[in-house]
């Protein structure tokens, strides 16, 4: 029995596949898996959301958004003005199926979304930064437009079914995978949210033209939003991307409004009563 | 846009740095690894019960040699990416490589260094060391090898 | 290649050794196996994926040992030992090694 020094050969316990190749390999497929998955789930949610019965939503989500006041709670002026102008905005809608209802943020950037069971929500920066009642009837009649197109039922569905995703990932794999799949997700959704912003902007500008019978204000709107603000993250990031404030949005504002006829200059309202509740 | 990039640029650059100081250490270790490889070839490390009939035995202790490794972050990228598919964490593996062969490098060196010419019944035990914070990634792992180290009359 | 875990090969006699020679490899089961273990935890009883997964990875193991006793011109592992530790979360390395020998 002899001993033979011999060393075996180098490196059969590890894989000669290139790190940088499988990184690529491995980016790529969760990359692609998401983005079918977003896509899927939004081409899904756009056949289904047009047919789910009014009454049927608002049945499922009534109470869910709005403050909750109590009896004896003094009611927000603010909001009084607010739902009458929505009132007004939503005189222009004659088939409107909903019982609107205002809610108002104590949140400082300015956003304003359609929640499901028909509820408007704005917060206080957005009626601290408004300058005339225009800018804010417009706001308002584009979210009536993502009433009309039911897209605050798609925003849902394809949020609850990113996030089965992102759990999904979550199981297996790290935070930076789920990282990576919500960026290639949220990217993949992004040409849906554009199309949604773009059609309700159309409603809310032809809304806008039936009551003052011009549409100044809409435009100003944009024009000063992107200097309010700081940076934004998290939630109210989303805003930034899914209500872009960016010059093709007002360039496609002009247009839809030259298009049809529809004067971009004109007197605007003063605003009443929308200083902050004491 | 900016928003973007602050989401991926820092974890991006943090790869990107990972990558090539984790290859760099990578590659330094795996030379100083052959090197003491080859200056130790002719000590028995073998995991046979008993010595060899023909050794003569003076003396003999239970030696140890262990070493606690840690994951690159672009290793770690990979491997949690690699979970969801399933398959070969081809990433760990150069990482237990290294461990073990230095853990059985240092058990010899210790064996030399007090004079003993074998290693017999050698043994290589692995161990995660889990993150406090984070359970899911791993702080480092842990191979200890061990054996009885004998001195031999008629060294081989 | 003759494999076994005892000391020596049974009616042969070993002729010469070598060090330690070892196979290892670090596997990870898919998402879609994990979600079916999750809800197989729930009434117990074998992970038939996972006894799988695991089986297969051993054999890679033992053949990655073979490789390296290849390599070094013996004919045989003796003395072999398994072992199996979670490297990662849902990852599980396992490990085989042994004394490369010459038996006649
Ligand atoms: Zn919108």
């Amino acid at each position: 029995m002899k001993f033979d020094p011999s060393i075996p050969e180098d490196g059969i316990n590890v894989s000669r596949t290139h790190p940088l190749r499988e990184a690529l390999l491995l980016v790529g497929g969760v990359a692609a898996i998401a983005i079918a998955v977003a896509v899927a789930a939004a081409v899904a949610v756009d056949l289904v959301a047009p047919h789910i019965p009014i009454e049927l939503e608002v049945r499922l989500f009534s109470g869910w958004f709005d403050r909750g006041v109590e009896a004896d709670e003094a009611v927000d002026p603010r909001e009084q003005s607010l739902a009458k102008l929505l009132g007004r905005m939503a005189g222009h809608w004659p088939e409107n199926p909903y019982a609107f209802e205002i809610a108002i943020w104590d949140i400082p950037e300015p956003n304003a979304v359609a929640l499901p069971g028909g509820v408007i929500a704005v917060t206080d920066g957005l009626l601290e930064n408004v300058e005339s009642e225009n800018e804010l009837a417009f706001v308002l009649g584009h979210e009536l437009g993502h009433f009309r197109n039911r897209d605050h039922l798609r925003g849902l569905g394809r949020g609850i079914a990113f996030s089965l995703l992102l759990v999904a990932v979550g199981v297996g794999g790290s935070s930076s995978a789920v990282e990576l799949a919500s960026l290639a997700g949220q990217f993949a959704q992004r040409g849906f949210d554009r199309d949604q912003e773009i059609e309700a902007d159309r409603f809310g500008l032809a809304l806008l033209a039936a009551e003052y019978g011009h549409v100044s204000g809409a435009e100003a709107f944009f024009e000063h939003l992107p200097e309010l603000g700081g940076p934004l993250d998290g939630e109210l990031a989303s805003y930034y991307s899914t209500h872009p404030l960016n010059a093709d949005r007002i360039q496609a504002l002009r247009g839809m409004a030259h298009e049809m006829g529809w004067e971009l200059r004109g007197e605007r309202q003063p605003l009443l009563s929308l200083s902050p509740a004491r | 846009m900016v928003e973007l990039g602050v989401r991926l640029g820092i974890p991006l650059a943090l790869l990107v740095l990972a990558y090539f100081t984790g290859a760099a250490v990578e590659r330094r270790h795996y030379a100083s690894i052959r090197e003491r490889e080859l200056r130790w070839r002719s000590v028995p490390a073998i995991t046979f019960r008993s010595v060899p009939p023909s050794w003569k035995v003076t003396e003999c202790t239970l030696i140890t040699g262990s070493v606690v490794i840690s994951v690159d972050y672009f290793k770690r990228f990979l491997a949690g990416l690699r979970a969801i598919f399933g398959g070969r964490i081809k990433a760990y593996e150069s990482l237990l490589d290294r461990a073990r062969r230095e853990a059985l490098m240092r058990l010899k060196q210790k064996a030399v260094e007090r004079g003993y010419h074998a290693i017999v019944n050698v043994r290589l035990e692995t161990c995660r060391m889990a993150n406090a914070r984070n359970s899911e990634s791993i702080a480092g792992l842990e191979v200890l090898a061990f054996g009885t180290a004998v001195k031999l009359r008629n060294a081989p | 290649m003759i494999l076994s875990n005892i000391e020596t090969v049974p009616g042969k006699e070993i002729t010469r050794f070598f060090g330690v020679v070892s196979g290892s490899t670090v596997r990870a089961k898919h998402i879609g196996k994990d979600i079916m273990a999750g809800f197989k935890n729930i009434v117990g009883g074998e992970l038939k994926a996972y006894t799988e997964l695991i089986g297969e990875a051993r054999e890679d193991a033992i053949g990655r040992m073979v490789r390296e006793a290849e390599s070094l011109g013996a004919n045989a592992v003796v003395n072999i030992r398994f072992s199996t530790s979670s490297v990662a979360q849902g990852a599980a390395e396992l490990f085989a090694y042994g004394t490369a020998v010459t038996v006649e």
